[in-house]
Order: C-alpha cells, then sequence, then structure tokens
C-alpha cells in the first residue's frame, strides 16, 4: 500500500455482474432501437430484424465491458473518488462532510444476486438524477460498509455502535401487509384506466377490440341473446356493473402500486435521522439526516381523516426517490404514531392543545366574489336552457368546497416552528421550524385588497413546485404583525 | 391573536427599516424595456390590419387601438411602477415592496442567503442603474431582486449582506 492509497484509498471495481443487472436498465433506454427492430420485424424482414436484435445487444453489452473496465471508484479517509467514462474521462471526488444521504437500492435482479445500487445523495442540485454519485453494482456488505463507514465520518465515535445495535432496536414505525394493502385502498388511481382507454383509441381498431363501443359488447353478447335482451332492457344494471368494473380496476391499480412500493415499510431511529427501507421488488434503503428536515408534512383526504388516517412526509433538501419531492416517512399511518416519529427525528409532538386561528373568510368571499359573475349567468341562461343548471349547481359546488376548506384553514404560533392546515381535499397539516423560512411574502392583489386581507407565502428549501407554504386570506394586520413576530422569533 | 405591539418589536430588534425608493433613472429602464416589448405587438396589429382586415369596416381599430394602449402603458406604466418599488434594509434584513395590483412584499433574512449578483445590461448602464439578485435556498422565491439601484449602492448593500452570510445551515 501506497502512501497515496492510505489518502485516497484503493481503486476499486464494480461487482462483475454489474454486466447482468446493469443490462435491464440499458435495455429501457434503447426505445428507439425497438421501435426500428419491431418495424423490421414487421415489414416482413424478420432475418433483418433478428440482426439487428443481436447487433444492438452486442453492442449494449460490449459498452457496458467497456463502462465496467473503466470505472474505478476509492474509498479514502475523507472522500470518495469515482473515475469514469470511456472517451472522456470524469473523476469526481465527493468529499465525506458532503454526502447526506446514502441510498442503497437493491433491484429484482440485484437481490439474490447480493448487489446493491449505492447513490450518494450530495444536496447538490447537480447531484440528483446524474450518475457521477452513483455505484452501479456493488455487494451488498460492501455497500453496508461503506455508508457505515460515511456515518461514523459525520458523527464521529457514536456511529460504530449505534450500526450494530440497530437491528436489535424496534423499529420507529413499521407497516405489515393489512396496513400496506388498506393503504393500496386509498391509493385508488384509475391512471392504467386511463392508459387502457389510449391504448384503445390507438390501436383498438387494428385490433378489432373497442370496449367503449356498444358494438363491441353487443356483437361480444350476441352468441348468448337473453343477455344481450337483458342488458338492453336493464340500462341501469349495466351502467351499475360498467361502474363497479372501474371501482374495480382504480382498487387493483391501487393496491398493486402500493404494494410493489410499500411492501415490508419499516422506519428505524438512526444517530443522523430515521432509516427507512420498503419496496417489494426494488428493495430501498434511504437513510434522511435530520439536519436537513426543512419541513413536516402530514396529509391526509376526506375519507382517510374520517378514519383517522394520515400520512406523513418530510421535506429536505434531497428529494425522494425517482424525484418525486418529499420523502414519504409513513404511508398510512395514526396521529400518535406521527408523533412518535417526530420524536425520532428530534422534533416536538404535536400537540392536541394547540391553539389553532382560524383565517379571514374573505378566504370563501374571494372567490364567491371571483364566480359570482359566472353564476348569475348560469342562472339566468338556466331558465331559458335547463343545461345551464348543470354549471351553476358546478359553481355552488366549488364554493360549498371552498366553505369546508375555509373551516379547516387554520394556523398557530408553536414556539420555535409555525403550524398551518389547508384545504378540504387535500388536507396539510404543515409543521415548519423558523428556522427553516428562508424568505417570507406577504401578497394582495386588487381582489383581496378589497377585503382587507393578504396571503403569506414562505420560501423553503427543497420540496416540489407544488408544495407552496402559504397561509391564505389573513387579515392584513395580523399578516403584518405575524410575519414581524416570525421575523423576530427567528434565531 | 396574541401579536407582539410595535414597541415590543423594536425593542427586539424585529422592526422594519423605513422603506426606500430606487433611483429614478430606473423609470427610463423601464420604459425602453416595455417600448421594447410593446413594440412587436404594435408592428402585428399593423400587419393584420392591412392583410386580413383591409376591406373590413373594422379597418384600423385593431392598429389604432394598440398603439394607445401601448402609448398609455409607456407613457403612464414606468412611473407608476417606480413608485410602488421600494426597497428597506435593516440589521438583519432586506425587505422589497412593489406592485399594486399584484401586490408583494418580500422579506429576506440576511442570514438565509446563499450568494448574491448585481447585474448590469446594456438599459441598465445606459440609464446608470443596476439590479441585486439575492439567492435563497427556497424553492418558492429563491431569487429576490431589487432593481434600479444605483450601481455603488448595490455594490454596498451586497457587501452589507455579505457580512452576515454564514453557510450553517448544511
Amino acid at each position: 500500500m501506497t502512501a497515496e492509497d492510505r489518502v485516497v484509498g484503493k481503486p476499486e471495481r464494480l461487482h462483475p455482474l454489474f454486466l447482468l443487472t446493469g443490462l435491464g436498465g440499458s435495455l429501457r433506454g434503447m426505445a428507439g432501437g425497438y421501435a426500428f427492430i419491431g418495424y423490421l420485424a414487421v415489414s416482413g424482414r424478420a432475418g433483418t430484424a433478428l440482426l439487428a436484435a443481436i447487433a444492438l445487444l452486442a453492442v449494449l453489452v460490449f459498452s457496458m465491458f467497456l463502462y465496467w473496465t473503466r470505472f474505478e471508484f476509492r474509498v479514502g479517509d475523507n472522500e470518495i473518488r469515482i473515475d469514469s467514462g470511456i472517451i472522456s474521462r470524469t473523476h469526481r471526488s465527493i468529499p465525506f462532510d458532503r454526502i447526506q444521504d446514502v441510498d442503497i437500492s437493491q433491484g429484482p435482479i440485484a437481490r439474490p444476486l447480493g448487489i446493491a445500487k449505492v447513490k450518494f445523495e450530495t444536496g447538490g442540485s447537480a447531484g440528483a438524477g446524474q450518475d457521477e454519485g452513483v455505484l452501479h453494482a456493488i455487494p451488498l456488505e460492501r455497500a453496508q460498509a461503506l455508508r457505515a463507514l460515511i456515518r461514523a465520518h459525520r458523527s464521529t465515535g457514536i456511529a460504530a455502535v449505534a450500526a450494530s445495535d440497530e437491528a436489535e432496536q424496534p423499529p420507529v414505525f413499521a407497516m405489515d401487509l393489512p396496513r400496506v394493502l388498506l393503504a393500496g385502498v386509498f391509493n385508488f388511481s384509475l391512471v392504467l384506466l386511463a392508459g387502457l382507454v389510449g391504448a384503445t383509441q390507438t390501436f383498438g381498431d387494428v385490433l378489432g377490440f373497442d370496449p367503449l363501443s356498444r358494438a363491441f359488447w353487443l356483437s361480444l353478447v350476441s352468441a348468448g341473446d337473453p343477455i344481450a335482451d337483458y342488458i338492453l332492457a336493464h340500462r341501469v344494471a349495466a351502467a351499475f356493473a360498467g361502474a363497479a368494473l372501474l371501482v374495480l380496476i382504480g382498487l387493483a391499480t391501487g393496491i398493486v402500486r402500493t404494494l410493489l412500493r410499500e411492501y415490508g415499510f419499516r422506519l428505524d431511529r438512526t444517530e443522523v435521522g430515521p432509516r427507512r427501507r420498503r419496496g417489494l421488488l426494488t428493495r430501498t434503503d434511504v437513510t434522511l439526516p435530520a439536519r436537513r428536515a426543512q419541513a413536516a408534512i402530514v396529509g391526509t383526504g376526506p375519507l382517510r381523516d374520517g378514519l383517522g388516517w394520515r400520512d406523513l412526509k418530510l421535506q429536505s433538501l434531497a428529494s425522494d426517490e425517482g424525484g418525486k419531492g418529499d420523502h414519504v416517512l409513513a404511508p398510512l399511518t395514526r396521529d400518535e404514531e406521527v408523533n412518535a416519529i417526530l420524536a425520532a427525528l428530534g422534533w416536538r409532538p404535536l400537540s392536541a392543545t394547540i391553539a389553532w386561528l382560524r383565517v379571514s373568510s374573505a378566504y370563501l368571499w374571494t372567490l364567491a366574489a371571483v364566480l359570482s359573475p359566472l353564476l348569475l349567468i348560469a342562472a339566468l341562461a338556466a331558465l331559458s336552457a335547463p343545461n345551464f343548471a348543470l354549471g351553476a349547481a358546478v359553481i355552488l359546488g366549488l364554493l360549498l368546497i371552498r366553505w369546508r376548506g375555509w373551516k379547516r384553514t387554520l394556523y398557530a404560533l408553536d414556539g420555535d416552528r409555525l403550524l398551518f392546515r389547508t384545504g378540504w381535499w387535500r388536507r396539510r397539516t404543515v409543521i415548519l421550524p423558523l428556522a427553516r423560512i428562508q424568505s417570507i411574502d406577504l401578497t394582495e392583489n386588487f381582489v383581496s385588497r378589497w377585503f382587507g386581507t393578504a396571503s403569506l407565502a414562505f420560501g423553503v428549501a427543497g420540496g416540489s413546485g407544488f408544495s407552496a407554504h402559504v397561509i391564505p386570506a389573513l387579515p392584513r394586520q395580523i399578516a403584518r404583525a405575524l410575519r414581524k413576530q416570525l421575523l423576530v422569533l427567528d434565531p | 391573536m396574541d401579536t407582539m405591539t410595535d414597541r415590543e418589536l423594536e425593542a427586539v430588534g424585529g422592526a422594519l427599516a423605513p422603506l426606500q425608493p430606487v433611483e429614478p433613472g430606473y423609470r427610463h429602464v423601464l420604459r425602453v424595456r416595455l417600448l421594447v416589448a410593446w413594440l412587436p405587438l404594435v408592428i402585428g396589429a399593423v400587419v393584420l390590419d392591412n392583410a386580413v382586415l383591409a376591406d373590413t369596416p373594422v379597418y384600423g381599430l385593431v392598429s389604432g387601438g394598440l398603439v394607445l394602449v401601448a402609448l398609455a402603458v409607456v407613457i403612464l406604466a414606468p412611473d407608476r411602477i417606480y413608485r410602488r418599488l421600494r426597497y428597506g434594509l435593516t440589521e438583519r434584513l432586506l425587505q422589497v415592496v412593489r406592485g399594486w395590483l399584484f401586490h408583494i412584499d418580500t422579506i429576506v433574512p440576511f442570514v438565509r442567503v446563499q450568494h448574491l449578483d448585481v447585474t448590469r445590461g446594456p438599459l441598465d448602464k445606459m440609464f446608470g442603474t443596476a439590479t441585486l439578485v439575492v439567492h435563497t435556498a427556497g424553492t418558492r422565491n429563491s431569487i429576490v431582486t431589487v432593481p434600479g439601484l444605483a450601481p455603488e449602492r448595490a455594490a454596498e448593500i451586497r457587501d452589507i449582506i455579505r457580512e452576515h452570510i454564514r453557510t450553517d445551515y448544511a
């Protein structure tokens, strides 16, 4: 071992089986090639298509082999160095100090082989989604050793002890199979159906399969005439069956998607922050450093709320796997479990005795003021054309939801953090530590000015664009006073 | 709600500074910018008028109307925007107030600032102004700008804020 090796570490390569596990990803990225082969095959040149497929595979395997031979990483005392690139070489060094998360994930092929993919989350905007901080395939033990090493470096001393205890500690939060399935039920989704409809619209004519046309169903049941007669005679029953089918598809989609993602959900306490493991086919293992947490978001919906279910997300500088924004800490949970998880983060629990304050009723009236001309027009038109009554009803429905939403739009100052909850459909309770507020916007416009209200919008690091943190419709004086207070309390 | 009085706030240093206007030259920057923005529209309207509407009774209405609107905007808007644009600086924070129809009042604590730019475009150079750009880590509002500052003033504010930047968040 030379002196340099001691500082920057010995060169290591990816696991040779990378050729196997990486092939899946490469194959997925070759859509253009498949289209070409498919075209060749369809246009009757099957031999050429086969040759092209073999050539494509050969090129893929060869380029992956080249990638493998040219990829090296070294684990030093203070940093990881990754040398990669076939023609243009990249030498990247990631200091341990800058590594915020170490994500370990295992795909369905990698799991039986004991190989894992390791991703170093550095929080830099360039880090996300790029290959530079990724070790595509290394043995699982090596991956875990790497993570332990980086943790030990970050919180010198305690880490090594804590890591060994981890296995025996009970989880902070875990989901058994029934809970995961229940989460799937709440995850009702018609995405698959939309895809099916789209596909039949595109290909249905060719395949002679179009479930949206009545002729298709008629021809299907024409063999048994009594059924056709029954369906024609009982339109209501048919519509009912159709609706039931929709619900079934939606439920099945939700359950399968949730099962794949959340199976074996387990959250453990580590010295840096919660560690999450989940997934059926692709098992992911993510540690979320508590220091990087910007805000906690407790979400629910009208139905889930009625049954007392919540989900808990954490807004942090890095985004969750697949770049989906906030990190899910618990997909389906109870209030007391939320508090337990918050405690594991080192945050105070949400007490039941918070003095929530309601925003101004202008929240409702501004929308009413904007919609009232439309409502008037629809109501007048409904006198001559009854169809417009539906439009009026929709507008009234919007106002009703807004009214219910207003009753749920609350805020409270809870020591060194701001709490606010919004919405009737998407019910969110945001816990925002004052120290995490990057900027405050006080916004008025020509409608809200009539009502003497303003909204406060908080700039918070990380998160997705949809998770803007806004307290709407505060009386102007209160908005100003609250803003001042937040700035004073901010250390 | 249980708010502090202004005196209490001042005692703990939370009071906001009196707001200041930016350089008068900023009005000219705005005027040229608006002119550049509206000119293509006016030209488009004239083309439309002569190419499509030449033989209709509304000939001249679109381009004439648009010219009037553009003139009104170019003449009136810069003064109004300028009058509504104010900024304030205390020992701890920067405040930027702008707009009336859509009024936005932004506060950025110095300790939250990540990095700072002072930018000067060709128009800024022509009329002796500069724009201070303050970057925070937030996703919303991560860039707060103070346009129309005198270049020396922009540099001065930048230096004041720079003193406060600490890399304590990571």
